[in-house]
């Protein structure tokens, strides 16, 4: 079976929050939820870099190791997925992740927390797919319809890459041996080749030395 | 020579794998400082300098703080990338806290149970006398009984809620445990911030009688009489009590603090205040209910008269003396020992239920 991952190349990430955007609109996610954002370190130095972040779809996932009514369960396709009838909203998950990915809409009182929400990768819930249960508690379920994350889909420089871990790997390590060939080729140090646009005029070089 | 190969490749596909060979043979043709000083020579910068982003992601991951950049999601910690201290908690949750914490709390059962079959329940020696003491007030008895009822909630749902999963879940299975476990959280959650009123009404009620005087040490000397033979004299508490309570007032506050931290949670605190008040509250807890089994083992099965006085206000003339000799002989001296019928028609008399009853059906009425 495939194993779903999720890669964003932060050399391509132009931070549009337009995976933002479509994830809440997809999923119909509650106010105070963001299932998707994108962090950007060094915003506006040199070296500024944007990823765009979710849940990651751990392979151990930390998230599910802590649960103490142990709601998390790993689909066939290695999509890391849980309960929201069984999860009691103790934010246990929340400490734990890595990522920052799951998420409490405020219930009642006092920001007490409801049911943890969190990335899907579009693949629904425990319901039966594309059901109206499934797509009220979790929002859309586009895996079973054989489409993939749609903050994958719809990315428009191709930063954010959703799909099996064999084909995404294969597709960034092509990148990866491009941009070092053409570093080499240009006879610059990688960090004078810019893979975006230049600072300064067009086609002159950055390089200071 | 090299330089045709290259170019053969080169022209040959022109594919990434070409480009791949071509970077295998620059790399392994030649040794790494000699491209560099060529390059050097040639008036360019080294070829060998990493990628900048390489460093940053480094920082990222080395996980010895969190690399916090900005975002347009608004929330608290939401610009930090990678959560530096969640795999600590969750190692310290998973690897420490719920193994040793279970293997504790199972130990001191079964240390108080080989206690229990070696020395039995200790008995008033004198056996019981035909006179009492007032040893607690009515007041005194609400609040102790008002902060262990609460005490016990707390303990039970928390432990609950730290063992449920790997003890209770493959008897109950996931959804009535998670009934059982959303119940508790939600119980845990409520009366939690009443402990705080309690540990201050009991604070004030009996911070006086419990501060350390002379003859605790000697009493902690001879283990609270287990070593030797003879009953060690003290106060009206002992020093086994005195530190009880100290420890309900300084580890019950780091519970309360803790919890309250991780109850309240639009104060703004972010994930690693929450995770440090996790486990404040954990260890915390896991102590406090250690300490408490001990003191309900004295007062139900570990000492014969021991929960007299909280239980009606009035405790043994001889227990006193056995345990309390220094209070037991102030008092006697003042002429408060009453004699049982005295206690009985006292008991009888007890201002407060009458007056409860009354109030209750004037307002029925």
């Amino acid at each position: 079976m495939a194993r779903m991952k999720f890669y964003c190349d932060p050399e391509r990430c132009i931070e549009c929050n337009a995976c933002v955007t479509a994830c809440k609109n997809e999923n119909e996610v509650p106010w105070g939820v963001n299932r998707r954002r994108v962090v950007t370190i060094n915003d506006g130095e040199e070296g500024e870099r944007s990823l765009s972040v979710a849940c990651m779809h751990c392979s151990d996932a930390p998230c599910a190791t802590v649960c103490p009514v142990d709601c998390f369960y790993t689909t066939q396709d290695g999509v890391v997925l849980h309960d929201k009838d069984i999860c009691i909203g103790c934010g246990y998950c929340f400490y734990a992740c890595p990522f920052g990915a799951p998420q409490f809409p405020e219930d009642g009182a006092f920001a007490t927390r409801g049911k943890m929400d969190k990335c899907t990768f579009c693949a629904g819930g425990p319901e039966a797919d594309n059901s109206s249960d499934e797509q009220r508690k979790y929002g859309s379920n586009r895996l079973a319809e054989g489409k993939l994350p749609l903050c994958a889909e719809m990315c428009s420089t191709k930063a954010l890459l959703a799909g099996d871990a064999d084909t995404i790997s294969e597709i960034y390590r092509k990148r990866i041996i491009n941009r070092s060939a053409s570093v080499m080729a240009r006879g610059v140090s990688y960090r004078d080749a810019s893979f975006r646009a230049p600072y300064n005029a067009a086609g002159k070089s950055s390089a200071k030395e | 020579m090299i330089r045709s190969k290259i170019l053969q490749f080169d022209s040959g596909d022109g594919t990434p794998a070409g480009w791949l060979l071509l970077l295998l043979l620059l790399l392994y043709s030649l040794p790494l400082d000699t491209i560099a000083k060529e390059a050097v020579s040639r008036g360019l910068p080294s070829a060998a300098v990493l990628n900048p982003a390489a460093e940053l992601w480094r920082d990222v991951r080395q996980r010895d703080q969190p690399t916090t950049g900005s975002t347009q999601v608004r929330g608290v910690d939401s610009g930090v990338l990678i959560n530096a201290y969640g795999d600590r908690w969750r190692k310290f949750r998973m690897q420490q806290l719920i193994p040793i914490g279970g293997y504790m709390l199972m130990g001191i059962v079964v240390v108080l149970a080989v206690f229990y079959l070696v020395r039995g329940k200790v008995p008033i020696e004198g056996g019981e006398s035909d006179r009492k003491l007032p040893r607690y007030s009515t007041y005194e008895r609400m609040i102790h009984w008002f902060i262990a009822s609460i005490f016990l909630f707390l303990a039970i749902t928390g432990l609950i809620l730290l063992f449920g999963r790997p003890v209770l879940i493959p008897m109950l299975g996931k959804e009535t445990f998670s009934i059982l476990a959303s119940a508790c959280k939600e119980g845990h959650n409520l009366m939690g911030p009443l402990f705080l009123l309690a540990l201050i009404l009991v604070f004030i009620k009996f911070v006086r009688r419990n501060i350390y005087q002379k003859g605790d040490l000697s009493w902690l000397l001879r283990g609270g009489g287990i070593i030797g033979p003879k009953h060690v004299p003290s106060n009206f508490f002992n020093m086994g009590e005195k530190t009880m309570f100290w420890m309900l007032v300084l580890v019950g506050s780091l519970i309360v603090v803790s919890g309250l931290v991780l109850v309240f949670p639009l104060f703004g605190q972010g994930r690693e205040w929450m995770e440090l008040a996790h486990v404040g509250h954990a260890i915390g807890a896991l102590l406090m209910i250690g300490v408490i089994i001990g003191h309900i083992y004295i007062g139900t099965i570990g000492m014969e008269g021991a929960i007299e006085g909280m239980k009606t206000g009035y405790c043994d003339l001889n227990w006193a003396k056995e345990h309390h000799d220094l209070w037991a002989s102030r008092a006697e001296a003042r002429g408060e020992a009453l004699s049982n019928e005295a206690v009985g028609q006292l008991r009888d008399l007890d201002p407060l239920p009458s007056s409860l009853g009354a109030r209750t059906q004037e307002a029925g009425k």
